[in-house]
């Protein structure tokens, strides 16, 4: 059996890991972009804070491929899927290299995402970055040395912790948010308040509702001007819009493709064989019950083991994907979980409770007494129980308040 | 192999197991030199209370596999195989709580601990007490468990008592109730709660 792994993120190494567990006779191939040793993407935040050395963030050996007889093809893109021939292209012809392409049985598409590009003058300016990988963190820290104040687009989770990062380096930060409160796509109103005035009280300057029309810099980027004509100082820049799939590679005529590669219960895709996985694919999202990309680590990690599984021929299903998120922010601790902001005109039932003195607060969402949503901030040590219970959908048969108090527990449920 | 069963049933809500627990993860190991300690002891079993304040001892399950250690970052989340335990190694620790989103049972705590680098927040957990185990000791909460709402036997011991308790309560001449002064307190504990709630809606 000939394997194909499209991506070396925590998806494809799960699935490459779980494959190799259950068919130690198979051929794997993993195909990446990125050719640093496996490493935990979410830690490159860390990296930028300076709590984290680089090599830190690898979460296998170096021996990891040699080790399960994976072999590794690092440092290109696939460019085309033949899923006719049963062939993976490398096509770098353009660029004045090769052209090679790998023949697979059973292929698992992980390519991730990348950074949601944005659209301004000056972007090829010096210091101006995206937050997506190691590589980009390990530049930015080039850029530290000389930087004194930055400019952090985007009020979502990279945004945030982008901020926080350079703000614990020590420089002057401003942030610009679209929406009209941060982490918007992760959390409510109140709970992004919370971070705000956490993150503005250590010296965060925020801007609502303005983008960035252009940059400013000879060769590096000294400033930005912004669509309500007001002008910022900076020394570098950090782009944090979120991502989107990296699947330009993928026939849309052969494999479905919506904003995600749409995959079924067992990670397959509409062409039988291929199969994907991680930020790349789309399932159901079981608070939305809709289709949505979770572009999440849990969920790639699951995604892997359960796309590893199925490719080496044991049949197990994904119940559906859900978001979840957890931060942390100098003193602030903020766990989000499915669907969050219900909309306004819907049967959802939707209790919370705030402390605005003590920084606590807790909202849950139901539908038809099954929890679909969850937002705490602070005391979040139970938060992996509403976790568990929007996933199991499971009715809650008790008091829903009691469910806000802190000493709410495992027991008031069973 | 032995492990921990927690019979909620039988717990009074004393919380002796959280002080014994605190104590043996001391420096010290002495209950009266470790509440002078810094960092201060902290338990890794937590009762808590039921909806009508019965008590229950709340402890990592060491599931298998468990989802604690497929959602860690820096993969800090281990097994110990001899002792069938989840282990948490505090230097590569992150705090980043990330194991507290995926546990279903809300086990995990976030604080300093002798065995972290001084100063450090680290995720905490029950480590079925291994350091104890390896010198004949059984767990401590166990030890000082006086109701038998935690037990420490084999799970096949467990499962025949349980099954054997079940079969009594069923059987003809049922005469003998497992644990009757058990039963009385929650079952007051209860008609306290509904009581009061009566009480207070009666008041409005």
């Amino acid at each position: 059996m000939k394997y194909i792994v499209i991506g070396n993120g925590i998806a494809g190494i799960q699935a490459a890991e779980t494959i190799r567990k259950m068919d130690s006779e198979g051929s794997i191939t993993v195909i990446g972009d990125e050719t640093y040793s496996p490493y935990c993407r979410p830690m490159i935040s860390l990296v930028l804070e300076g709590v984290l050395s680089p090599e830190k963030l690898a979460i296998r050996g170096e021996d990891f491929y040699e080790k399960l007889h994976i072999e590794p093809v690092l440092g290109n893109r696939v460019t085309h899927i033949d899923v006719a021939d049963r062939q993976v292209i490398i096509d770098e012809t353009s660029k004045g290299g090769r052209k090679t392409s790998f023949s697979f049985d059973k292929l698992l598409i992980a390519s991730g995402a990348d950074a949601r590009p944005i659209k301004a003058d000056g972007l090829n300016l010096k210091n101006i970055f995206y937050m997506r990988g190691q590589e980009h963190v390990l530049k930015m820290l080039e850029a530290l040395t000389t930087a004194k104040s930055a400019l952090v687009l985007g009020g979502g989770l990279v945004g945030f912790k982008a901020a926080y990062g350079l703000m614990k380096r020590g420089l002057e930060v401003t942030i610009l948010i679209k929406s009209g409160y941060p982490l918007s796509m992760q959390a409510d109103e109140p709970a992004g308040d919370l971070i705000l005035k956490e993150l503005v009280k250590h010296g965060l300057k925020v801007f609502v509702g303005a983008e960035v029309s252009s940059f400013e810099g000879d060769r590096q980027v000294t400033g930005a001007h912004l669509t309500d004509n007001s002008f910022i100082k900076c020394d570098m820049v950090v782009i944090g819009k979120g991502v989107l799939p990296s699947l330009s590679f993928v026939p849309r005529d052969q494999i479905k493709v919506d904003l995600g590669i749409m995959v079924d219960e067992h990670l397959e895709t509409s062409s039988s064989e291929i199969y994907a996985a991680g930020d790349v694919a789309e399932y159901v999202d079981i608070a939305r019950k809709t289709r949505w990309v979770n572009a999440i680590w849990p969920e790639a990690v699951n995604q892997g083991r359960l796309a590893g599984m199925n490719m080496a021929g044991r049949p197990v299903s994904l119940k559906g994907s859900l978001s979840r998120n957890v931060i942390r922010i100098f003193d602030v601790d903020v766990m989000t979980c499915g669907l969050v902001n219900p909309p306004a005109d819907s049967d959802h039932q939707v209790i919370s409770q705030i402390n605005p003195r003590k920084s606590l607060y807790r909202k849950l969402v139901f539908k038809n007494d099954i929890l679909v949503g969850m937002v705490m901030v602070n005391q979040i040590d139970q938060g992996g129980l509403f976790a568990a219970l929007i996933q199991s959908e499971i009715p809650v048969r008790i008091p829903k308040e009691s469910m806000l108090s802190s000493s709410f527990n495992y027991k008031q449920l069973i | 192999m032995k492990k921990v069963v927690v019979n909620p049933e039988r717990c009074v809500g004393c919380m002796q197991c959280m002080v014994a627990c605190a104590t043996a993860h001391s420096k010290s190991g002495e209950l009266f030199s470790a509440i002078c300690e810094v960092p201060f002891p902290k338990p890794r079993i937590h009762v808590g209370v039921g909806l009508y304040g019965e008590g229950f001892p709340n402890r990592c399950r060491h599931c298998d596999p468990a989802p604690c250690m497929l959602a860690c970052l820096p993969g800090a989340i281990y097994r110990n195989a001899d002792f069938d335990t989840v282990m948490i190694d505090p230097d590569t620790c992150i705090n980043c709580a990330s194991c507290a989103m995926a546990c279903p049972f809300g086990v995990i705590r976030y604080h300093e601990d002798i065995h972290a680098p001084i100063k450090k927040v680290v995720a905490v957990k029950c480590d079925n007490c291994i350091a104890r185990q390896t010198k004949g000791l059984i767990p401590a909460c166990v030890e000082v468990c006086k109701s038998n709402a935690l037990t420490f036997e084999t799970s096949t011991d467990a499962l025949k008592r349980k099954t054997n308790e079940v079969a009594r309560t069923v059987s003809a001449e049922a005469k003998q109730v497992t644990a009757p002064g058990f039963n009385l307190l929650n079952a007051m504990k209860k008609a306290q709660t509904e009581l009061k709630v009566n009480c207070s809606r009666r008041g409005n």
